[in-house]
């Protein structure tokens, strides 16, 4: 089922908490809102599942118009960020509730019940926890009976809260996989909310990125990654470089170089903001008769498969972060303390004096 | 598995000697604790029952044979049956507006809960008799009714309902406060019914702390003295109560009946405190249920 969000607005008191938000999650999509704390993303996800009412603008399931819909009627699927599990119900329980609650004319008979709840267990690997309570479930299992128990009144969406926020980084990670693998298995229409701009690239289909009430970009993980439109989306998706320059007909400079920026042809020596990500940043151990930044190695750290280096410029005495990977590392055989020369090797320019 | 309770960690922390005064004042503190809890608590316990039990067994039981005894006993029992469920009503659904809700006049409310708690018993009671007296705002319309409300079986109950009435919504509040409200939002969002999840989430969530309310508030309705005696009017057999009863036998020097009554209401004041203790303990008892 597709969610159509139109022109909606929400306020708190004097705090505005979404401003005309715009958006459309296709069916069968994945699609993560992303933002910091006090964007709005949550509060646009509990307006999807009924439990705020915006101010103004409309709701659209599969086309129809739900804006005044009852949550018990929207038939979503809704995962809390601290899973809200019934602490006084067994995990077999707290996935039944949901088929148990219904009118009797159409609530499936207990044999029945049993046999969606038996299902829904092995789908998320506690089928021997049943008879456990949430108290004594680690916080990786509550998660996943959450999970069930969201699925078990067969959602047309699935709505999740800061699913893995709650989680040490390994249980994060695997739940991550976890789920999109379940999502390409469903194929149910989902959106979840996240302030981790790794776990919204490596899981969604689609991000939506917000900050203070609105949306400053929707794309898939390649776009808002690699075409950021504006300095807010760059810096919330990765570890960013600031060049602060000058743009004047399309070139701009940065100490001893030059870069091209032909989008801001136009602008006239204009205050400008050149972004490279770290890994976007070349090192030499020579000029080779080009022109490039002197730079001071002041930090090296080599776990993993990428190295990352603090560097010092030596013009401005700017902090510079690089990363390059551990062959290269080698090649240039770096040391703590040595100079070396640096240019970017992708960039974005806006103007303006940067965030 | 479960975490110890607070008390358990207590009892196992061995005495820090660094940290704790010397023995002296340790001593010091108990004994004056104890004695100030022997002379004011324990003594009149004692005193009720010795005095009640003084010229013997038998007449002891007798003073209960007494049919105005009986009416006493009937009335209390009686005004605890309904202003007891009744505050449970009240109160749970003013605890759930309070603490699941934001509405305009919340603060007031509030404020409002505490209010018998603040006014002396004996100014409830007045507030009834200048509302349903004689004299009273609605005396002359419930006259030409027949209704009546003060020096009547309905005024006492009117006033015990007043008395204890913070009892239920104030226990609960914080309670309910503390739990939020997504175990609620989760179940409505499942497609429960209001009613599905308040019978199925919410009571289940704040049984105990309910139970320990209703007990206080029990304590209270059939121990109250003020505010029942200013609407009651004492008539023997009728409109006196438990507390009223006691009162009117010690003045007629009838001091044996006057304690065995006094002895029943000693008696539910130590049941009360038990079954506040095991309410107490089971609700801090982290149950298989339980975080």
């Amino acid at each position: 089922m597709s969610i159509e969000i139109r022109r909606v607005t929400k306020q708190f008191g004097d705090f505005a908490a979404l401003k005309n938000i715009d958006l459309t999650v296709n069916t069968g999509e994945l699609v993560a809102l992303l933002g910091p704390s006090g964007s709005g993303k949550t509060t646009l996800l509990r307006i999807m599942a009924g439990l705020e009412t915006p101010d103004s603008g409309e709701i659209l399931f599969h086309g129809e118009n739900a804006t005044d819909r009852s949550v018990r009627d929207r038939h979503v699927g809704f995962v809390f960020q601290h899973y809200a599990l019934f602490k006084h119900m067994t995990v077999f329980e707290n996935v039944a509730f949901g088929l148990r609650v219904r009118p009797r004319s159409n609530r499936p008979s207990n044999e029945e019940i049993r046999a969606k709840v038996h299902s829904l267990l092995q789908l998320v690997q506690l089928d021997r926890m049943e008879s456990n309570y949430p108290s004594q479930l680690s916080g990786g299992q509550r998660q996943r009976v959450a999970l069930a128990r969201a699925l078990a009144v067969e959602p047309k969406m699935l709505l999740l809260d800061e699913p893995f926020g709650a989680l040490d980084a390994k249980i994060r990670q695997e739940l991550r996989l976890w789920l999109r693998r379940l999502h390409d298995e469903l194929h149910i229409t989902s959106v979840f909310v996240t302030h981790d701009q790794e776990e919204a690239l490596e899981v969604a289909d689609r991000i939506v990125v917000m900050n203070e009430g609105r949306i400053e970009q929707v794309g898939t993980p390649e776009e808002v990654y690699d075409h950021p439109v504006n300095p807010f989306v760059y810096h919330f998706l990765g570890n960013v470089n600031l060049f602060h320059s000058r743009v004047g007909e399309g070139r701009v400079k940065i100490g001893p170089l030059e870069i091209d920026a032909p989008e801001h042809a136009a602008a006239q020596d204009t205050p400008a903001v050149a972004y490279v990500r770290p890994h976007d940043i070349e090192i030499e151990r020579h000029k080779n008769g080009q022109p490039a930044i002197a730079a001071l190695i002041q930090h090296i750290q080599s776990v993993g498969p990428v190295v990352r280096l603090q560097l010092n410029r030596q013009d401005t005495g700017q902090m510079i972060e690089a990363e390059l990977s551990k062959e290269r590392y080698r090649e240039l055989g770096l040391k703590a303390g040595e100079v070396v020369f640096i240019k970017p090797r992708h960039w974005t320019v806006y103007q303006g004096e940067g965030i | 598995m479960f975490a110890p309770s607070g008390l358990k960690i207590a009892e196992s922390v061995p005495l820090n000697r660094a940290r704790t005064e010397p023995a002296v004042v340790r001593w010091l503190l108990i004994a004056t604790a104890l004695l100030f809890l022997g002379f004011f608590l324990l003594t009149p316990l004692i005193v009720i029952f010795a005095e009640a039990l003084q010229k013997g067994f038998a007449l002891y039981l007798e003073s209960f044979k007494d049919p105005e005894a009986w009416a006493a006993i009937r009335l209390t029992l009686l005004t605890a049956a309904i202003a007891v469920p009744l505050n449970l009503v009240f109160g749970v659904a003013a605890a759930w507006a309070i603490a699941k809700f934001n509405f305009v006049g919340k603060n007031v409310l509030t404020t409002l809960i505490d209010l018998p708690f603040a006014v002396s018993p004996v100014i409830s009671g007045m507030i009834f008799v200048l509302l349903f007296g004689m004299q009273g705002w609605l005396g002359p319309w419930l006259q030409e009714h027949e209704i009546k409300i003060i020096f009547a079986v309905p005024g006492i109950v009117l006033a015990t309902i007043f008395v204890t009435f913070p009892f239920v919504a104030r226990e609960l509040i914080p309670l309910m406060q503390a739990q939020g409200t997504e175990e609620e939002e989760a179940a409505i969002v499942l497609g429960a019914s209001g009613w599905q999840t308040f019978f199925r989430i919410t009571v289940p969530n704040i049984k105990w702390g309910l139970l320990y309310g209703v007990i206080l508030c029990n304590a209270r309705a059939m121990g109250e003295f003020g505010a029942v005696s200013v609407v009651s009017g004492h008539i023997r057999g009728l409109t006196n109560t438990m507390p009223l009863h006691v009162e009117i036998l010690y003045n007629e020097y009838n001091f044996v009946a006057a304690f065995a009554v006094a002895s029943l209401l000693a008696l539910l004041a130590l049941v009360t405190l038990a079954a506040k203790r095991f309410v107490e303990w089971k609700s801090h008892q982290p149950s298989v249920g339980q975080r």
